[in-house]
């Protein structure tokens, strides 16, 4: 009697996949494009929300043909309220656990309530993992995402393998949720690398916008990316071209480090220097040997800071204009100067605009590669 | 079979710092980081010294008692009367830690793992299950103390070491800078984290060595101060003060938000949240057990495992009261904070006291 009680009570553990759901009646959401509703709808429907998702069955060793992935869009009040909308048309549920890439159109950018309220959805959320990658686009995140559809190859995007670090260009700076908002509670002012689209339809991620107070300020273009990465010590590999007596030297970054030191006067003076190591890739071939002296290679060098040093002022002058820390210092200031930085907090914008900034660039050309 | 009625010192360490450590894990580098910002750690700090008098004093109290357990020295000291009406608080309390505690776990579970069972189901098996524990025995409890604590230091050794990978130690800068008159509500708020910390009064006089259980009670205390402050630094490097301010469960959303080189990692949460489960049954466990002996002492009842069912339908129904998370944390919270207080602090120090008087003045 003992036994047939204990075997009645196993029962239930023979129970544990009743619900289960297999992978392939998942759709895994991989990327969604927020644009803002411009047809005339309903009035709750500000949105225009595409999502992105991957074709398992396309997938793997035993692939069936058809296109690898699959584009939804609708109009909608809210990111998650579009993928309810999109329940009539698909068989499976969405799950956005593996979600990868939110790209925002330009037009969504520009309106401050819209995306606090998209980003706070994105935040509060349990299912979304907060280190997905934000990305801005001059055009609508509808036109890139449908730019992809077809040539992607990966099933979690290639947008997403492009930004995931920085190991590889520092013409754009990753981004993802949870630093996009800390980046606002901290400094107000953040930079999301651009997507764009060429002539031939391909994605191109270069520059960023700068985004301030949950709100789209300006373009930076891809040069003024790299200082400002470098500046923020974020570059890792990269190289810089210049003009040297007539011909052109590519020089690669190997190692970059940043010093800074802030000063409290009547206005801020902030001295950034700036070590860049790395070797000389490419120059001229001549009969005879090109880098052969140790002057030579000095005043390379001096060319090169003098054309980073251009461009750094014009970032500068840029971020400036449109009163962006970009640089860290404000933040810089909040935790090591915590007291001076409580009464400029409130004007910091002119504060910023009036500050010292003095870039101290020292390029060091260690190698020249395999000639002289 | 062979029945031994004490358990090791490791196992009275162990025990304590399982009961402690619970569901307040979960929440408590964000409420600190809400009242003190990025010097929350100080509160964490004060509030665990604060404990250890009280340790002293209990250490002290069974050596005036020697061979007795605190239900004998309350009655003793304080009245059969008056001790139950004490030990009645006291199982109030327990009941309302306990609803607050599955509560906690029931809306974690729900929100990040089974989005669609129904929360009845997540609270009433997680009861069933740690009454199971609280039926059994003080050794069994700290055999599965000691179980569980290699797990609970695994987790943490895993947190530090997200955060040193990914977090960014410049944002627990600026220190000593936040208004410091809060300071005694933080203090207020983080003793809550310590509730729990009674399960030695029952422990205490079980151990197999009573030279050295002062000294492991004491080392069970600083672990348990020293992994909430740990706690703190790894999500406030990760988070940054603002973000940990806003998020009510930060110590997940470190582990869910790893995004190491390599793809093969990430959305740890699962694994994280599998493992605290665990660390909430060891809390559960021995406060349900304290719960039932108290019991047991009032209707004077030789065994304490006929009371720890019928609690539990008592402890679902305060747990389900509150209308939502935010209710949770605010009334449940604050009426939980002044209760810990009254019974896991004031009753001991009473009953001490009144030995302490009663002693003087039999010498005299």
């Amino acid at each position: 009697m003992k036994r047939f009680f204990f075997i009645i009570f196993l029962l239930p553990l023979l129970v544990g996949c009743w619900d289960k759901v297999e992978i392939e009646q998942r759709l895994f959401v991989t990327a969604i494009g927020i644009d803002l509703n411009h047809e005339k709808g309903e009035e709750k429907d500000k949105l225009t929300v595409t999502y992105q998702y991957p074709n398992i069955s396309a997938i793997g060793k035993n692939a069936e043909s058809g296109t690898s992935t699959f584009l939804l869009t609708a109009n909608s009040s809210s990111v998650f309220q579009a993928g309810r909308q999109f329940m009539s048309r698909v068989p499976f549920p969405f799950h956005y656990k593996h979600l990868k890439v939110i790209i925002l159109g330009e037009d969504i950018l520009k309106e401050e309530s819209l995306m606090r309220v998209v980003l706070d959805e994105l935040n509060r959320d349990t299912k979304i993992n907060k280190r997905v990658r934000i990305l801005a686009t001059d055009r609508t995140a509808k036109e890139i995402l449908e730019a992809i559809l077809g040539k992607e190859q990966r099933t979690e995007g290639t947008i997403y393998a492009t930004v995931r670090d920085n190991t590889k260009t520092s013409s754009f700076t990753s981004k993802s949720l949870a630093d996009l908002i800390t980046d606002f509670d901290i400094s107000g002012v953040t930079l999301v690398p651009k997507v764009s689209l060429d002539e031939e339809k391909n994605f191109v991620i270069s520059g960023g916008a700068i985004l301030k107070d949950y709100k789209f300020l300006d373009w930076l273009d891809a040069n003024e990316n790299k200082i400002i990465n470098l500046i923020n010590g974020n570059m890792v590999v990269d190289t810089i071209d210049v003009i040297y007596e007539g011909n052109l030297i590519s020089y690669a970054i190997t190692e970059t480090t940043t010093n800074r030191n802030i000063k409290f006067n009547e206005t801020i003076t902030a001295n950034i220097d700036i070590t860049i190591e790395g070797y000389l890739q490419g120059y001229i071939l001549d009969d005879k040997n090109t880098v052969s002296d140790n002057e030579t290679v000095l005043s390379m060098e001096k060319t090169l800071e003098e054309e980073i040093m251009k461009v750094t002022r014009r970032t500068l002058g840029h971020l400036k204009d449109v009163k962006a820390d970009l640089l860290g210092i404000g933040e810089h200031l909040s935790k090591f100067h915590p007291r001076e930085w409580e009464k400029i907090e409130d004007q910091w914008d002119e504060v910023f605009a009036d500050a010292k900034i003095n870039i101290n660039v020292d390029v060091k050309m260690s190698r020249t590669g395999l000639t002289r | 079979m062979h029945k031994k009625n004490t358990i090791s010192n490791n196992q009275i360490k162990n025990l304590l710092i399982t009961s402690v450590i619970g569901v307040g894990i979960l929440s408590l580098p964000s409420n600190m980081a809400s009242i003190l910002d990025n010097d929350g750690w100080l509160a964490i700090l004060v509030g665990g010294l604060l404990i250890v008098p009280l340790i002293f004093m209990v250490d002290r109290l069974f050596k005036m008692f020697p061979n007795k357990d605190i239900f004998q020295i309350g009655e003793e000291v304080l009245g059969r009367i008056l001790f139950t009406i004490l030990l009645i608080v006291i199982i109030i309390y327990t009941i309302l830690t306990l609803a607050y505690a599955i509560r906690v776990f029931g809306e974690v579970i729900k929100g990040y793992l089974l989005d669609r069972t129904p929360i009845k189901v997540i609270i009433i098996t997680m009861l069933l299950a740690a009454c199971y524990l609280a039926r059994a025995e003080i050794e069994v409890l700290g055999r599965m103390a000691t179980m569980v604590y290699p797990i609970l230091i695994g987790l943490i050794i895993f947190l530090v070491l997200l955060s040193i990978a990914e977090g960014d130690f410049t944002n627990i800068l600026p220190v000593f800078n936040a208004d410091f008159t809060l300071l005694p509500k933080g203090i207020l708020i983080s003793l809550f984290s310590y509730a729990g910390y009674e399960i030695i009064l029952l422990a205490y006089t079980t151990s197999d060595n009573k030279k050295d259980a002062l000294k492991y009670t004491l080392r069970g205390l600083f672990i348990v101060i020293g992994i909430y402050v740990i706690t703190f630094f790894s999500t406030l490097s990760q988070l940054g003060v603002n973000q940990l301010k806003r998020r009510i469960w930060p110590t997940i959303a470190i582990a869910n938000e790893v995004d190491l080189p390599g793809y093969f990692i990430e959305n740890l949460d699962g694994i994280v949240l599998t493992l605290w489960v665990l660390i909430v049954y060891t809390t559960l466990g021995p406060i349900l057990y304290t719960g039932g002996r108290a019991l047991a002492y009032i209707f004077n009842t030789r065994s304490h495992d006929i009371f720890i069912l019928p609690l539990i339908p008592l402890i679902y129904i305060v747990s389900i009261i509150p209308d939502n998370i935010i209710s949770v944390y605010e009334n449940m919270g604050i009426i939980l904070g002044y209760m810990v207080i009254i019974s896991a602090m004031a009753i001991p120090i009473l009953i001490y006291l009144v030995a302490l008087i009663k002693k003087r003045r039999r010498k005299a």
